[in-house]
């Protein structure tokens, strides 16, 4: 045994499944570039996607992007937050902001004012709109105004190392929070209705088809780009500490590994991904309003990843496809059953299928092989 | 529980183990003296390849003497056996030593370093080099087994590091000598979760060698083994002892018979007997202490 063990020369730690997923990956970025044919195809060819159809997935991809960026905390640390919402939230208000000072004097009241502060009879602008009628800044803050949030939250949070179900309370009860706060006119941001009849983004109008192709391209590119870059921190050793710290938080400590830093850098990243993602929303669902910060709004997030496949990065961004696939056609159809069919939906994928749409996969190809070698 | 005569240390990792590990470097300290008398520390050392001192430490436990000056010198690269009734004092010795108990008198010292580590976090004592594998095995089940002593590696655990750093030719070289002494280079890649009770304490005797360590105090390793890997157990403590000191503490007498060249015998918190494990065995006052159990 001895002499067989020397020989044994270690394979790489990359997984074997690579080469695999590889004809995966082309059939997905072929699906998201699909209606990008559309800038080149005539309206009336077989090959265009109905323009509602680009705001649509447009929107999916959005979502899809805050799946794994929350799969990549809850999936890979075992942080589960049910208030990624609020950070979502955040990014869209901060580009909406910029949409709604880009609407200029064309708003209802023809004031260079948004149309709620001169309804509200403020005179000017408060000071934390100055800057935001800059494209850049707002698309900056959409990032930061996340980050620092979650931030302070989480090193507040970790250090206390509260873990597990508390820590999944306190942040329902930090979107809750914020949402009552934004619900407020004072506050100054559009109160109920939050901000909407937004015109142009960067100069070009919104209701173009053209426009709404960029979007749905940017929102593409996010999640492409959100998931080579979780799955690169999920691969590097830093991905192995955080299964560690998720796994056995005190051993990883005894390791050497301090848990709160590794789980404060990923918590804030995911946070600032889903303020890019919900950035990106706003401008396609031309609204933000304060019951995208609702907690049910959170709980729903984690179902996706729950549904798609924890800890499986790319089953994250299938499961919010599925279930907001799922929710388009039932709010449509039959709209009342929608909540009972989710409520079903993560009770069955919690007792039937604990790692997801992506813990299929495995038993099929056992299937599959079982198949095969019967004659 | 009120243990007012007992000074733990803080938990072990956070700001508070920084703090006492800064401390710990500088040439003055608060409280008690932070340093070995030399005078004390040669004559202790003199004529012997040393490593570690135990020196006139006692711990009590609300008036219960669960040390009571214990004198205990540790020999470059020797396997020791430390053996005794229950509350003898062997657990509390190795949690002095690496710190999880702080002693009320005494002091415990690495040969040619005059800081006492007595007044050091446990993970600067770690750090020093005197590594402690705990009784239940605990390792990452859901990593692989090369994983797990990568993990344990020394080095910067920074996050940026992790992020960004690759294993280096050297690092892998320590890892591939750690699977082979512990001989599970065959099972590499496979998760340490799947490993058998036996394998996963000789991967967690892996992890603690990755990081080098000079002094390996392993409590009860073949509690739960089979024979056969008790026998396995024993020839890798063997394998350790020469390039490190090692010091087991075992219940199991037939064990602590094949594997220590030396035995120490604790008794009511201080050393009872020491030597070869017939000298021991044939000492009256062992014979006494363990009446009714004849050591084997």
């Amino acid at each position: 045994m001895n002499a067989r063990a020397a020989s044994v020369t270690l394979p790489k730690l990359a997984p074997a499944s690579a080469p695999r997923s590889l004809p995966l990956a082309a059939l997905v970025l072929l699906l998201l570039s699909l209606p990008l044919v559309n800038a080149v195809a005539p309206t009336n060819s077989a090959v265009h996607v109905p323009d509602y159809l680009v705001t649509l997935g447009g929107k999916f991809l959005c979502y899809a992007t805050v799946a794994v960026a929350l799969d990549l905390i809850w999936g890979f640390c075992g942080i589960l937050s049910l208030g990624h919402g609020v950070f979502f939230a955040l990014g869209g208000y901060a580009l909406g902001m910029y949409l709604m000072l880009s609407i200029g004097e064309q708003g209802v009241y023809r004031s260079h004012l948004p149309d709620f502060m001169v309804f509200l009879d403020w005179k000017e602008l408060p000071w934390f709109w100055r800057g935001f009628g800059n494209f850049f800044f707002a698309a900056a803050a959409a990032m930061v105004v996340p980050g620092v949030l979650a931030f302070l939250f989480g090193f507040l949070a970790f250090r206390s190392r509260i873990r597990g179900v508390y820590f999944s309370i306190i942040t329902q009860a930090l979107t809750y929070a914020l949402m009552l706060l934004f619900f407020r006119n004072e506050t100054g941001f559009g109160g109920n209705n939050g901000l909407t009849d937004f015109k142009h983004i960067y100069g070009y109008p919104l209701h173009e088809a053209s426009t709404r192709l960029g979007l749905y391209a940017a929102s593409a590119a996010l999640l492409v780009g959100t998931y080579f870059l979780c799955r690169a921190i999920v691969r590097s050793k830093a991905g192995r500490v955080l299964r560690a710290v998720r796994d056995d938080e005190a051993r990883a400590r005894f390791c050497g590994y301090d848990p709160t830093r590794y789980k404060l850098f990923v918590w804030t990243l995911s946070a600032v991904l889903c303020g890019l993602a919900g950035a990106l929303y706003v401008p396609q669902v031309g609204i933000i309003n304060p019951s995208e910060m609702q907690p049910s709004n959170s709980i729903e997030m984690a179902i996706w990843v729950a549904v798609g496949g924890r800890g499986t990065l790319s089953g994250a961004a299938l499961g919010a496809f599925l279930v907001n696939g799922a929710k388009s056609w039932f709010t449509g159809a039959v709209p009342d059953l929608w909540l009972f069919v989710l409520g079903a939906l993560f009770i069955a994928v919690t007792l039937f299928l604990p790692q997801g749409v992506m813990g299929l996969w495995p038993k099929l190809e056992r299937s599959l092989r079982r198949l095969r070698r019967r004659p | 529980m009120n243990q007012p005569a007992l000074r733990q240390t803080p938990e072990p990792a956070g700001r508070s183990g920084r703090e006492s590990s800064i401390s710990g470097l500088l040439p003055f300290k608060r409280g008690r003296g932070g340093s070995v008398d030399r005078a004390r520390h040669d004559a202790l050392t003199a004529g012997r390849k040393a490593v570690l001192c135990v020196d006139n430490v006692s711990v009590s436990f609300d008036g219960f003497k669960a040390l009571d000056a214990l004198t205990l010198i540790l020999d470059d690269g020797e396997l020791r056996c430390l053996i005794g009734p229950n509350g003898a004092g062997k657990t509390t010795l190795m949690d002095v030593i690496t710190g999880k108990t702080r002693p009320d008198e005494g002091t415990v010292f690495l040969v040619g370093d005059l800081r006492d580590l007595t007044q050091l976090s446990e993970h600067a004592i770690a750090e020093l080099g005197i590594c402690r594998k705990f009784q239940r095995p605990t390792v990452f089940a859901g990593h692989t087994v090369f994983e797990n002593l990568e993990l344990s590696l020394r080095g910067d655990k920074s996050v940026f590091r992790s992020l960004f750093g690759r294993l280096r030719p050297n690092q892998r070289e320590v890892i591939e000598r750690a699977l082979e002494t512990i001989q599970l280079h065959d099972l590499a890649h496979s998760s340490a979760g799947a490993l058998s009770h036996g394998q996963k304490q000789w991967l967690e005797i892996g992890m603690l060698l990755v990081q080098n360590p000079r002094v390996l105090l392993v409590d009860e390793p073949v509690a739960g083994m089979t024979g056969q890997e008790t026998e396995r157990t024993a020839e890798l403590l063997k394998s350790l002892s020469g390039e490190r000191t090692v010091v087991v503490v075992e219940h199991d007498m037939e064990f602590v018979r094949s594997i220590a060249n030396k035995v120490t015998v604790l008794h009511e918190g201080s050393v009872l007997a020491e030597g070869s494990m017939n000298d021991v065995q044939n000492d009256p006052k062992v014979i006494e202490v363990y009446l009714g159990e004849a050591p084997c």
